[in-house]
């Protein structure tokens, strides 16, 4: 067999695969309409730390990020009936998602007044304890510089828009394509486009000394 | 296509976003233009350092997340359930529509005359309900191929979602729990499990998985519970070694420092020995803080020797 061959071969067993995974979908969705809450459940834990993680992303706070999750899910329950299979699942859910964030975010311009350590159901929590900590065992200079550079990105992440910052989350960090951005946001893939371009353009310039 | 064009793009293009016919023509300028290829590798960095950016979800968040959201499902389900047994009664039994009135009095006295006499003397009025299964998921196939007479045959794994509730004495729940404090793909339901089986320290097995989770699981968040979990064993000498392997090789702070409170309670020679390894390569002031203090009381030196 020719290599192409297989090739071929893998690349139709993996749009298979693909397809099998939208069906299988498409009958928990469908399931899950009809009122089996297992069904729902499953749908929920499909998607739940994406849009933790967006959440958390976005507003850099765990009960704001509660909050979205538990609004987001709720209101997924409550009009899953009117979900009509229009746009793709995770789509719908990447914007309901990202409308709570988007308001969340233009209600609250004074982030930066916000304390760096907040109350949570565990105790005290510091806000960037949830960042993955790269820990430069032995080299206090690459941990204050990594410190530095937390500080100066969470910084220039505030500087952006609500918009630009969300269509920046959702690239850079969620990796979804400017299409799907578009579409979550109700924009064309254009104006996602524009956002995510002055996006990066305020980002390198605030990011300027590090590179 | 010029220098500034290109650099514009540039974002863009290391997005992957570009169509094939623009990618093309910036792949080509970067071949031929230094500046432009530096700006590029410029870009290529940026990228690299936000990713120290991104925060993290806690386990416990994702936890609190999914508790409180079951319970508003079950508020929102119940809510559900007596809107439309309202609005059913209303609108089918207190007041139904004028000609469904004689109808529903004629189906009524059908209903009693012929079901009296349609079920058999000895059966029972509610046989046992049939309950349906819940759907499978179909995990992996594993086969496919043809029989002599033509059929097609596929064997396949099945996933089927089953509930099992009983106590920590159950032999199956203790099961299901180790397993699922190991579990991969969910830090949410690993950080669950480790918090019921905080309880259950007594039991070898249990430590043992939960010495397993703290030198090994991913998330920050699933290692401070097992940690805790593991308090009341810190004189142990398997947890007191795995605590030690904690002060040397852990990223994250919270449990570095919540290692120290728990071996600064253990007076035992090897525990100072890992202390002061710790304060050696320590960087955050807390932890040191608290490593000088934890080796003050045990009468130990900070230095190594």
């Amino acid at each position: 067999m020719e290599p192409g061959a297989t090739l071929a071969i893998e690349g139709g067993a993996r749009a298979s695969a693909r397809r099998d995974a939208c069906m299988d979908e498409a009958a928990t969705i469908r399931a899950a309409q009809s009122g089996d809450a297992e069904a729902f459940e499953r749908l929920v834990r499909s998607y739940d730390q994406q849009v933790l993680r967006l959440a958390m992303n976005l507003l850099r706070n765990p009960d704001d990020a509660h909050d979205v999750y538990q609004e987001t899910f709720l209101r997924v329950f409550r009009n899953l009936g009117s979900f009509r299979f229009d746009c793709s699942f995770s789509t719908w859910v990447y914007r309901i998602a990202t409308n709570l964030c988007l308001d969340l975010l233009r209600k609250r311009k004074v982030r930066r007044t916000e304390p760096a350590a907040v109350e949570t159901g565990e105790g005290v929590m510091d806000r960037l304890e949830a960042v993955p900590e790269a820990r430069p065992a032995g080299d206090p200079q690459r941990a204050a510089l990594n410190g530095e550079l937390r500080a100066v990105i969470e910084k220039a992440l505030d500087g952006l828009t609500p918009r630009e910052r969300t269509v920046f989350e959702l690239r850079h960090y969620q990796g979804m394509r400017l299409k799907e951005i578009g579409e979550a946001l109700g924009a064309s893939e254009e104006a996602a486009k524009n956002c995510l371009f002055r996006a990066t353009q305020k980002m390198r310039q605030a990011l300027g000394e590090f590179l | 296509m010029n220098c500034q064009e290109v650099r514009d793009l540039i974002p863009l293009y290391l997005y992957g976003e570009l169509s094939f016919d623009e990618e093309e023509r910036v792949e080509r300028h970067l071949a031929s233009c230094a500046a432009c290829a530096a700006e590029r590798a410029r870009c290529e960095k940026l990228t690299l350092l936000l990713g120290e950016g991104e925060a993290g979800v806690s386990a416990e968040l994702l936890a609190r997340c999914r508790r409180d959201l079951a319970a508003a499902l079950e508020k929102e389900r119940r809510r559900r359930g007596w809107a439309a047994l309202r609005r059913f009664w209303t609108e089918w039994v207190v007041s139904p529509p004028m000609w469904l009135r004689p109808v529903g009095a004629m189906a009524m006295l059908a209903l009693g005359f012929f079901g009296a006499r349609m079920l058999p003397e000895d059966a029972a009025v509610l046989g046992p309900l049939a309950r349906s299964s819940p759907p499978a998921v179909v995990g992996k196939v594993r086969l496919v191929d043809t029989t002599d007479r033509g059929e097609v045959r596929v064997q396949y794994e099945e996933i089927r979602p089953r509930e099992l509730r009983g106590s920590f004495q159950d032999e199956r729940i203790r099961r299901l729990l180790l397993a699922a404090a190991n579990d991969p793909t969910d830090p949410g339901v690993r950080v669950e499990s480790i918090d019921l089986l905080k309880n259950r320290t007594a039991d070898a097995e249990v430590r043992r998985a939960l010495i397993n989770a703290l030198r090994t699981d991913e998330n920050a968040g699933v290692r401070l519970k097992a940690l805790e979990a593991l308090r009341p064993y810190a004189h142990e000498p398997e947890t007191r070694q795995a605590l030690a392997q904690v002060l040397l090789d852990e990223k994250h702070v919270a449990v570095r420092m919540a290692a120290v409170e728990m071996l600064a309670d253990v007076q035992e020679p090897d525990v100072a020995g890992a202390l002061q390894q710790l304060l050696h390569r320590e960087e955050d002031q807390y932890v040191r803080q608290r490593t000088l203090k934890a080796l003050a009381a045990m009468k130990a030196s900070y230095g190594t020797f």
